[in-house]
């Protein structure tokens, strides 16, 4: 009966390492069944499952994924520094400006303090 | 950047900390949970691996673009539309045949996504709506979700191929939920 119920229950994420031990034929009947169950879930899973599975070396596919996420990464991080360099110009000017005024306020009040000697 | 620390964040919340510090790392952590799904993805539409590893980059940097702009909901669907969208213009600006399987689907998982909230209800009219099915449908499901058979030996079993058994099996899970959506909204 709680099969039945679970026909129409939406099954968790499939996770990327679930997904590559179910490529590789290395899960168990259960845990193969489960992923079948999510993989029927989600369009996203079960195209990508396609595509992986045409790969002619799937030791490739680990390599890729190495060698995109480290672009990635480096194509983040980059745009991070950009925004922390902006900041810092962003500072500076404040920093000016700031001294600017205290320059200008002590100047007039020296300039004030000489006329009325 | 070690991802791994960040694996109990859901997608959600990366997003939400990208959008009130406006830090790219986290979309670089956001967006590398879909690696392996985006390559898969890419790599069933262009037939290529090195245009696929080319696509990903790609939507890497279109989805970083686009999430500075604007504020996405549902994360995995929208990766998923982006990329579909992109490989599906590579396709069509190469003046590729795109076969009518990739032309549908994402319409498929918004309506998996409805929930049946009367699940008490639902069960009893699930095992009526079965019997409803076509037969190939009906035979899927049922040893796919109540015997618990594999793709394989479903594949064995009936002589079917892979490929069918999964779509009678998306198609029977599709239908049976529009069947028992129907009924409940007659009770």
């Amino acid at each position: 009966m709680n099969d039945l119920h679970n026909i129409l229950a939406q099954d968790d994420e499939l996770s990327a390492e679930e997904l590559l031990k179910y490529l590789e034929g290395s899960l168990s009947d259960e845990a193969r069944h489960k992923t079948e169950r999510k993989l029927v879930d989600s369009s996203f899973a079960d195209e990508a499952l396609q595509g992986l599975q045409s790969f002619k070396n799937k030791k490739d596919i680990h390599l890729y994924v190495k060698e995109l996420n480290k672009q990635l990464q480096k194509q983040t991080a980059a745009k991070k520094k950009k925004q922390q360099q902006k900041k810092i110009k962003g500072m500076d000017w404040l920093a000016i400006t700031i001294v600017l005024i205290l320059l200008l306020c002590f100047l007039g009040y020296w300039v004030i303090r000489l006329q009325h000697k | 950047m070690n991802t791994t620390k960040y694996d109990h964040i859901s997608d959600q919340e990366l997003l939400e900390k990208f959008y009130s510090d406006g830090n790219n790392e986290w979309l670089g952590i956001l967006l590398q949970r879909y690696t392996l799904l985006l390559l898969g993805t890419c790599m069933n539409y262009l037939k290529n691996e090195e245009a696929a590893k080319d696509a990903v980059q790609q939507i890497f940097l279109k989805a970083v673009t686009e999430l500075q702009k604007y504020k996405v909901d549902y994360f995995k669907s929208w990766l998923y539309m982006v990329a579909k969208n992109h490989c599906l213009m590579q396709l069509r600006d190469k003046n590729t045949f795109i076969p009518v399987e990739h032309t549908n689907g994402l319409i498929q998982e918004e309506a998996d996504m409805i929930e049946i909230k009367d699940k008490e209800k639902a069960l009893s009219l699930i095992e009526a709506s079965i019997q409803e099915l076509n037969n190939e449908q009906k035979t899927c499901v049922t040893l796919f979700y109540l015997q618990k058979k594999s793709y394989a030996e479903i594949a064995e079993l009936t002589g079917n191929t892979l490929l069918q058994i999964k779509s009678h099996i998306q198609n029977g899970k599709r239908n049976l939920k529009i069947l028992v959506e129907k009924k409940m909204n007659t009770i």
